[in-house]
């Protein structure tokens, strides 16, 4: 057994940060949002929304610096505390924090009308997952984010920069970005997780979770089968939600989750989850037996995105907002607190500022070893997507 | 004179009719319009790009097929669950409701205010407080497994017995309201009467008091089993990936995969089930003279 090659990461020091902070992924509202949803969303009540004031379309081109009020759109918990009241300060601008994000998909689904019309959304500036922001842009939704105003683009990540999905960042201003791994608790399974095949143990029966999310919840499990997120298959897909079903069908897996398997696995319901690696390190402050691990067959990154709809009110706030948050001491502020990884390069400096032990934190400053098991799925077609959601809702939603 | 009375007579007929109107102008915007977008809908095809799709209205009962052979398990575990929760409703409503209504005294204003007290918190934090009562590592679960009378899964929460459990709890009051109304109804002479006629505390029971609380178990059964058949909370929050519901369906097809016209069928097919069944049940119960 390669018991040294153990990817459990040391969750410790990073939790001392983190203790009685909860994350943006680990929230609750899933339900009541859905809920929320169901009752206003599809297509049925679209035409409430035409009573808004059409926008007057992008002020790209509005001089002088930026004024007004910006009305940001991002997850639960997915801020700093007082980052906001410092932008304000150093801005002079008024901003509107939501934290009224909760769901990829749901948010599509709550936006498109009025997005389709170029109707206000409430919204100047949103932070989807990447994958929903080459959506929204595929369908010409999003402006441009100017060079003028993001002067610090340059600080971000070659990596990020050179992306397939939007070269050069012209549209995608990434947030952060984070691993889909394993957490589990140590005292429920009674021994370390280090594959996907140790997810079907009969011992677990019951007592793992998957993400209901289709490239969070299939991507490592299509790589334990020896299939790549990076050049995602019908088949490939398939094959991995024939697993999950088996699983389903014997018992094994005890729910789909969202945000919300964070409390399922805190509570001790849930022994094994798929998970994201920031929310762990909120959790093991209260529960030192939670550990984080990258399965030995690889697990995904995710990237959140800030993008600036067609329908802002205030492009100059917005880009200014990128701006500040590209700022390395400021964005090391919300490195600090949300535990996930800098999307800025060289921010080891910054964050030892913050805390020596901050920059050397395996989950905000991965080692290698740990990064090449991570993979990142492709830009898939929006008929991809389509495909691959309907294949896994068939399993997830029935 | 003449004139006057007329055009009074005249009045007093349009003004039934006024009197109605907000409520049919309502309905009209909240009832029919959405329904026949909904009946459209799931007679229509989607086509077009991925997001925006544009449907097409054909008769397209495809959409009914499909939605009945994919989901015939969801569908029957639905009214199963529905039927198990209205049934534990009323057998639990019924004592309190009659002890509210003729033994309660003076504390009839109290206890009603405490059986209404738990709905002012919001039903979604009710639910999710009983992840808490029922998890794994809880005391509920420590007990009942000592006397041995857990669930085959060796567990409560995300079971079967806690989405029950979740429908029962959510919706029990309003199994207890209207029964409670009609038991308050009912004249104590007519029970005095049936005990001078020298009938058992059971036959008064069952020969006065039960007939004559019917409309209130009519219409407790139907204020608990429609919204129960519909939804999807407690089977997300109590329940596991066997214990999915029909609702849950419908969320995932509306907001995930965006099968509007699946959606919309699943959502047709609910709501003919509970109209057959509240049919049967409305004439089985021969409300025509209770109502």
């Amino acid at each position: 057994m390669p018991s040294k090659n153990s990817d459990a990461i040391d969750l410790q020091l990073a939790a001392r940060f983190a203790a009685n902070r909860t994350s943006r992924r680990r929230f609750i509202g899933g339900g009541a949002a859905a809920a929320a949803a169901v009752a206003f969303g599809g297509s049925f009540l679209a035409a409430c929304s035409s009573g808004n004031k059409s926008a007057t379309g992008t002020t790209a081109t509005q001089e002088g610096p930026a004024s007004g009020t910006l009305r940001i759109s991002n997850w639960p918990l997915y801020m700093a505390d007082g980052f906001v009241a410092d932008f304000q300060k150093a801005s002079g601008l008024t901003v509107d924090y939501k934290e009224d994000f909760n769901d990829n998909e749901q948010w599509f689904a709550k936006v498109k009308e009025p997005l389709s019309r170029k109707q206000d959304i409430g919204a100047d500036l949103a932070v989807p997952t990447q994958f929903m922001a080459a959506r929204i842009h595929r369908l010409g939704w999003l402006n441009e984010i100017s060079d003028s105003g993001v002067p610090n683009r340059k600080n971000l990540r070659q990596d990020l920069l050179d992306s397939k999905v939007d070269p050069g960042r012209k549209v995608t201003a990434p947030y952060m970005t984070g691993m889909v791994g394993l957490a589990y608790n140590k005292a429920a399974t009674g021994r370390d997780i280090k594959t996907i095949d140790d997810l079907w143990d009969p011992a677990l029966k019951g007592r793992v979770s998957l993400l209901s999310d289709t490239q969070d919840g299939l991507g490592m499990i299509m790589q334990s089968q020896g299939n790549s997120p990076e050049n995602p298959t019908s088949e490939a897909v398939q094959k991995a939600v024939d697993l999950v079903r088996e699983q389903k069908d014997k018992g094994q897996i005890r729910r789909f989750t969202g945000n919300d398997y964070a409390d399922d696995l805190a509570a001790g319901n849930i022994a094994v989850a798929q998970a994201y690696s920031g929310d762990v390190v909120q959790l093991q402050a209260d529960n030192p037996d939670l550990h984080f691990v990258i399965p030995e067959s690889g697990g995904d990154w995710f990237i959140d995105t800030m993008v600036i709809p067609y329908t802002t009110q205030n492009q100059k706030a917005a880009e200014a907002w990128i701006n500040y948050v590209y700022d390395r001491p400021n964005y090391a502020k919300l490195v600090a607190f949300t535990q996930y990884v800098p999307v800025l390069s060289d921010m080891t400096g910054e964050l030892n500022k913050i805390d020596p032990k901050l920059g050397s934190n395996p989950l905000i400053n991965p080692p290698q070893a740990s990064i090449d098991k991570l993979k990142s799925w492709a830009d898939l077609t929006d008929e991809q997507t389509q495909e691959f959601n309907t294949l896994y809702a068939a399993v997830t939603g029935g | 004179m003449a004139g006057a009375a007329a055009s009074n007579r005249q009045r007093s007929k349009i003004a039934p009719y006024l009197m109605i109107l907000p409520a049919l102008a309502y309905l009209g915007v909240f009832f029919v319009v959405p329904f026949y977008s909904l009946a459209r809908t799931s007679l229509s095809s989607m086509a077009g790009s991925v997001y925006l799709p544009t449907l097409t209205f054909n008769w397209d009962f495809g959409n009914y097929v499909d939605a009945l052979s994919h989901y015939q398990d969801q569908i029957i575990r639905t009214f199963v669950y529905a039927l198990a929760a209205t049934v534990l409703c009323l057998l639990l409503a019924f004592p309190l409701a009659y002890v509210i209504a003729f033994k309660a005294g003076r504390y009839k204003n109290l206890i009603l205010g405490l059986v209404i007290l738990p709905f002012f918190v919001t039903f979604l934090i009710r639910t999710i407080a009983w992840k808490t009562i029922l998890a794994d590592d809880g005391w509920v679960v420590s007990a009942l497994g000592a006397v041995g009378l857990l669930p085959s899964e060796g567990r409560l929460l995300s079971t079967s017995w806690a989405v029950i459990g979740g429908l029962t709890y959510n919706w029990i009051i309003f199994m207890i309201l209207p029964l409670y109304v009609s038991l308050e109804k009912i004249d104590p002479r007519l029970i005095e009467a049936s005990k001078d006629l020298y009938s058992s505390n059971r036959r008064s029971f069952t020969r006065v008091i039960l007939p004559l609380s019917m409309p209130g178990v009519l219409a407790g059964s139907l204020l608990v089993f429609i919204p129960a058949s519909g939804d999807f909370i407690n089977a997300d929050y109590l329940g596991s990936t066997q214990t999915t519901m029909i609702g849950n369906v419908i969320q995932k097809q509306f907001l995930v995969v965006k099968d509007y016209p699946a959606a919309a069928a699943l959502s047709m097919v609910l709501m003919a089930i509970i109209l057959v069944g509240v049919l049967l049940y409305t004439r089985a119960l021969g409300t025509e003279d209770l109502v």
